[in-house]
């Protein structure tokens, strides 16, 4: 029982130490951390091995925030309203649901404000709460839920490079790296001619394709970084180049040929006893 | 007492015989079990005797227990039953569940994880073990990931020592963390919302366990709460910046089961454990809400709601939360008497009542008059009654009016909210005329917000159009459409009439003037039409179908010890000496009195009356006197002593027991409170039966009054309730226009009504 | 009730049987011995007196003192528990052994006459004058 307490009396030492730590710029920190190595053999002659290794992954917070800030470009006094043909998608849209569900085409209503104005204005937001007859703050809970509603003006096009694992294991970093350079942003940034805004996602299910980037709804796959060049070139020039894969395939096929189901498919009475 | 007679004998037997019997210790489910909140029976449980029904309840065990309950009881209200207290967060007795805290889990036999108690229905056989390891580790578990990104800022936090998170990390949580912060990257950090003067935010201290959230917009009616992003980066807040704009904003502090909704006024001046607490009543609005005052060598510091079932649930509204400030400013503090200069000036209490009382001797009984305002309570009443009466005057008025044609307040069913606040919950129909009773009595506004939700209640209004929080039918604005609707003329006159059990709830503001009569007398017509119609249905014959709503808190306990509603009487008399007891609403003016006329004015603050008065006696507020004030369902209740009144000030029946020895032959016999207590139980015993409803039934008598005579004319006009906005709602009285929170408020709903946001 | 638990064989339980309750002396076993102890201080005041306006410069004089000594033992003339009584005797032993040894001073001796203190009045008047 006293090993233990000993044990952990030192280990809190430590850590609060460590503690202290955090609130030194972190520039200085490679360096304190040394020293406190050396304080660490000082206070106790024979430092405890951690029984425990830890092992953290730092948390990562999205880059978005969650409340509203009024800016020139964002602020409820931008009127929006939706279009004549897509209100009639409003209308298509609200039938799908019975009225005491209007709520229900909160998710279909901000999506079709999304691809009218090319980001979602909290104008928007409040109209499509007007129009399912909702509190605003019940839009704003959806709309910040889910990560394909972009709160903030975007680009013309929207490149999403993934960098989940497959993708990641296939060059996706790569891909991500050299889109920065071509186009001299950041993730999350957008060109100054308001041509291309840059994100990174996890997955978006092409993994059999990686690595992939998706410009606004269609997905480039099997990318090589002349490819991004190309893809990239071609939407600067105003074209919309195939989407799809860029290295022969025409889907997630082998790309040296089918492996197996080669053969035709047995017939009817394939494997029956003759007498049946 | 409901059950089968069988049963009973089996019952009490099995108790009387075998102590060692596990089965003995069966628990009686009682009545006012809520079940599910999002159910419909969730109102109705108190009250109706249920008849002999099939037994279909639950049995289940609850750390061996035996408990019997009804479908759709979840786990953790099943423990309550036997007394068995689950931890919880999230879970709230009259909010929806939520089930997101997950401090509630516990281990259930034969399932494979712990349980959400308060989210999982009971099931038939379920045995839960409440304080098994399972169950303690996996509380241990939910604490550990809760504290992990709370702050450590305990010491700075108003919350600390009542705080839940506190209380229960210390009960059920493990004594160490396994949080290492090796990176160094702090711990998550929100930024703090400005939501107004009253609610003071430290998102950071969230656990996110939502009740703010459905408070809001189930009890407050006020969707503005919400929580934005996902995962890691939930936050609960407004979105944009905006006030929380609710009279009742100021119960999410009490909510809140950590230090992230915290009191603005109140912060950073005390700690739960340097506090003294009263149980007191308000006398913000007429309800009597029943408050816990906070103080600390004698100040305030600040009110707490109290439960009543029957008056408040557990809810106040902002007015009587944050108004308390009120009560240290603008007081009067010492006793003064106008100068040969004419200028107020501070005397001693001995030469301020020789002063009176050579003024009020020197006039004849019938030339002295008393004005007594909305917060007076009834001992002062009964002691100013008597001493003006031994002087001969007849002449005692409230400030606030009632018409007086046919029985008038004769009768105390014609000035009383008979069928009570807890009616709400059974009727089926209300209809408010003139009254915007969201302001007026904001917790009963949330009572039927409730009923609204739950019970179907369906609400007409009659007056000006206003957002109560819930959709009602709107009948009219003028007089017009309330007689069209007596006489069954109007279009919703058929539909109405439908209703098993209608409420009408009449507001007092709209019969202060001439036209106070017709309305009145048209609101009797339209009860008896809609009571003839509900009894021929299969409703009870009891049922009572008129209300009135004050909005004053010494308003019924003034007419039922004789006082007459309204000045009238006063402006034609034009009295000599006029005695103000907390008269501050201003209905009488110096051109109203004679011109050499004596004014007295007695209260607690310099405001409206003070202004006009010769001699000016300082008296009690409510947290300073032991007193009793009833409401408007006609429920006494009783003040108590929560801090002394400040500098010289006195309880008012004191200073006029006082003053009576001055007057020659006016001495008053009484030496104690309880003299006075007594004097009042002569006059009507009910102001002494504490905490329950003096019930008062001579509708036939009185209604035949009103039919029996032509109905009274009227000018036709709108009705607007004087308060319609948020901004109305803060100052009403001399004890809320004292207040600087109250003006902060005012200020901030006016300017949010300028903002972009102010549509919800 | 009553007939469940009689049918059940729990025989009512009868209330009201006379309980004696006997108290040990503190002192004297009967009033006589009480009352004699209490002559018997009163005497030893008394006579103490004159001895103690000797030892202490008190602007008090005999009869003063006597007629103190009287009204302090008729406060309690109304004390007819025995053993409070006692308890009051072996309290002015202590009184009186303070004072006549000089262990009091002028002041506490003074103490007694309470001349100083003042009487609240109880009358409603006084009260919320003085309040």
């Amino acid at each position: 029982m006293s090993v233990k307490n000993q044990q952990h009396t030192q280990r809190s030492k430590e850590f609060s130490f460590d503690g202290f730590i955090g609130f030194v710029d972190r520039i200085l920190i490679g360096q304190l951390k040394m020293l406190a190595s050396i304080a660490r053999m000082v206070i106790g002659k024979a430092a405890p091995a951690l029984t425990r290794p830890i092992t953290t992954t730092s948390s990562v917070l999205s880059s978005h925030i969650f409340v509203h800030r009024d800016t020139p470009q964002n602020n409820p006094d931008i009127p929006f309203d939706f279009s004549g043909e897509n209100l009639k998608r409003v209308d298509a849209i609200l039938a799908m649901f019975p009225e005491e569900h209007k709520k229900a085409a909160i998710i279909p209503l901000l999506d079709l404000a999304q691809r009218q104005h090319g980001w979602l204005p909290i104008s928007a937001m409040h109209k499509v709460a007007e129009i399912v007859d909702s509190p605003r703050m019940r839009v704003y809970e959806v709309a910040t839920f889910y990560t394909m509603f972009n709160r903030q003006p975007m680009g013309k096009h929207h490149i999403q490079v993934c960098t989940t694992t497959p993708c990641m294991l296939c060059g996706a970093e790569g891909v991500r790296e050299h889109i920065k350079t071509k186009l001299g942003i950041k993730v999350g940034e957008t060109t100054p001619d308001k041509m291309f805004t840059l994100s990174e996602v996890e997955c978006l299910g092409a993994c059999v394709n990686a690595p992939m980037i998706q410009v606004d709804d269609d997905f480039y796959e099997d990318l090589s970084l002349k490819d991004v060049d190309e893809i990239l070139d071609a939407f600067k020039a105003g074209k919309r180049p195939k989407p799809g894969p860029r290295n022969g395939r025409t889907c997630s096929e082998p790309l040296t040929g089918l492996t197996s189901l080669t053969e035709e498919p047995k017939g009817p009475g394939f494997g029956l006893q003759a007498g049946l | 007492m409901i059950r089968p007679r069988g049963r009973m004998l089996n019952t009490v037997c099995s108790v009387a015989h075998h102590h060692f019997n596990p089965s003995s210790s069966l628990v009686l489910p009682t009545t006012t079990t809520r079940s599910l909140s999002l159910g419909q029976p969730l109102l109705q449980a108190a009250k109706q005797p249920p008849a002999v029904v099939p037994d279909n309840r639950v049995e289940l065990f609850i750390d061996d227990k035996r408990v019997l309950c009804e479908p759709g009881t979840t786990v953790l209200q099943a423990a309550a039953m036997v007394g068995v207290e689950i931890p919880r967060f999230c879970y709230h007795d009259r909010l929806s569940i939520a089930g997101n805290c997950r401090m509630c889990l516990v281990e259930v036999e034969k399932s494979v994880k712990p349980v959400a108690s308060c989210a999982m229905p009971v099931m038939k056989g379920m045995r839960v073990k409440t304080n098994s390891v399972a169950t303690r580790k996996a509380r241990e578990g939910v604490m550990e990931f809760l504290l992990m990104n709370h702050p450590l800022d305990c010491p700075i936090c108003d919350q600390a020592g009542e705080c839940d998170l506190q209380d229960q990390s210390m009960m059920f949580g493990n004594d160490r963390s396994r949080f290492t912060d090796i990176k160094f990257e702090g711990k998550r950090a929100v930024e703090d919302k400005n939501i107004g003067p009253l609610v003071k935010t430290i998102m950071t201290r969230c656990i996110h366990c939502t009740r703010c959230i459905r408070f809001a917009s189930e009890v407050a009616g006020v969707d503005d709460l919400g929580t934005t992003g996902r995962g890691g980066d939930m936050q609960v807040g407004t979105y944009v910046e905006k006030l929380f704009a609710s009279e009742l904003s100021g119960n999410v502090i009490d909510l809140c089961p950590v230090g992230a909704l915290t009191s603005k006024p109140y912060a950073f001046t005390a700690r739960p454990w340097e506090i003294r607490k009263c149980e007191t009543v308000d006398v913000m609005d007429a309800l009597g809400s029943n408050i816990v005052v906070n103080t600390r060598g004698g100040e305030v510091m600040r009110v707490l709601p109290r439960p009543n079932e029957d008056v408040n649930e557990e809810w106040i509204s902002d007015k009587t939360r944050f108004a308390y400030d009120g009560l240290k400013r603008q007081r009067l503090t010492l006793p003064m008497l106008k100068n040969a200069q004419g200028v107020l000036e501070p005397v001693d209490w001995e030469a301020a009542l020789t002063g009176i009382a050579a003024k009020v001797s020197r006039v004849e009984g019938r030339e002295i008059a008393a004005l007594v305002g909305g917060l007076c309570d009834v001992e002062s009443l009964v002691v100013l009654k008597d001493l003006l009466n031994r002087l001969g005057c007849e002449t005692l008025c409230t400030e606030e009016a009632f018409p007086m044609n046919a029985a008038g307040t004769d009768v105390r069913s014609n000035y009383l909210l008979n069928t009570k606040i807890t009616g709400v919950e059974e009727a089926d129909l209300v209809i408010l005329i003139g009254t915007n009773i969201r302001f007026e009595a904001p917790v009963l506004n949330a009572r039927i917000r409730k009923a609204y939700l739950h019970n179907n209640l369906r609400v007409a209004v009659v007056g000006k159009k206003t957002d109560l929080h819930y959709e009602y039918d709107h009948v009219g604005d003028t007089i017009q459409a309330l007689e069209q609707l007596a006489n069954g003329e109007h279009k919703l006159s058929k539909d109405l009439a439908k209703a098993k059990k209608p409420m009408i709830i009449v507001g007092s503001s709209s019969l202060q003037d001439a036209d106070g009569a017709a309305i009145l007398a048209n609101a009797i017509v339209l009860a008896d039409k809609l009571k003839s119609g509900s009894s021929s249905g299969s409703s009870d014959h009891d049922w009572k179908v008129l209300n009135v709503l004050h909005r004053h808190a010494g308003q019924v306990g003034a007419l039922d010890v004789g006082y007459t509603p309204g000045a009238g009487k006063i402006k034609e008399l034009k009295p000599r000496v006029l005695y103000m007891l907390g008269a501050d609403a201003g209905v009488v003016t110096r051109k109203d009195l004679a011109a050499d006329a004596f004014v007295i004015y007695q209260g607690h603050h310099g405001d409206a009356g003070a202004e006009i008065a010769d001699a000016v006696l300082p008296g009690a507020a409510y947290t300073e006197k032991s007193a009793t004030y009833v409401n408007t369902e006609g429920r006494a209740q009783r003040a108590n002593v929560a801090v002394t009144p400040p500098g010289m000030a006195r309880e008012d029946w004191k200073i006029l027991r006082a003053l009576s020895e001055f007057i020659p032959g006016a001495s008053l016999p009484y030496e104690k409170l309880e003299d006075v207590r007594h004097r009042m139980a002569d006059i009507a015993p009910h102001l002494l039966r504490y905490g329950a409803v003096e019930e008062a039934n001579y509708f036939k008598q009185s209604h035949a009054l009103v039919h029996g005579s032509k109905r009274p004319s009227h000018s036709g006009r709108a009705l607007a309730p004087p308060q319609t906005v948020l901004e109305d709602f803060y100052m009403t009285d001399s004890i809320s226009r004292a207040s600087r929170t109250m003006a902060k408020c005012i200020q901030a709903a006016r300017h949010h009504k300028t903002t972009k946001y102010s549509v919800s | 009730m009553s007939s469940l638990a009689s049918a059940s064989g729990l025989a009512p339980r009868v209330a009201g049987t006379m309980i004696r309750r006997e108290v040990t002396p503190l002192l004297s076993s009967s009033k006589r011995e009480v009352r004699l102890r209490v002559l018997n201080l009163y005497r030893s005041w008394y006579r103490q007196i004159p001895h103690i306006l000797m030892d202490y410069d008190v602007p008090v004089d005999q009869d003063k003192c006597r007629a103190k000594l009287k009204e302090i033992f008729m406060a309690n003339r109304d004390v007819k528990d025995i053993r409070a009584i006692d308890m009051l005797v072996a309290k002015g032993q202590m009184e009186l052994r303070e004072t006549i040894e000089v262990w009091k001073q002028k002041t506490h001796f003074m103490a007694f006459f309470r001349d100083s203190v003042q009487v609240k009045k109880t009358d409603f008047m006084s009260k919320f004058l003085d309040q």
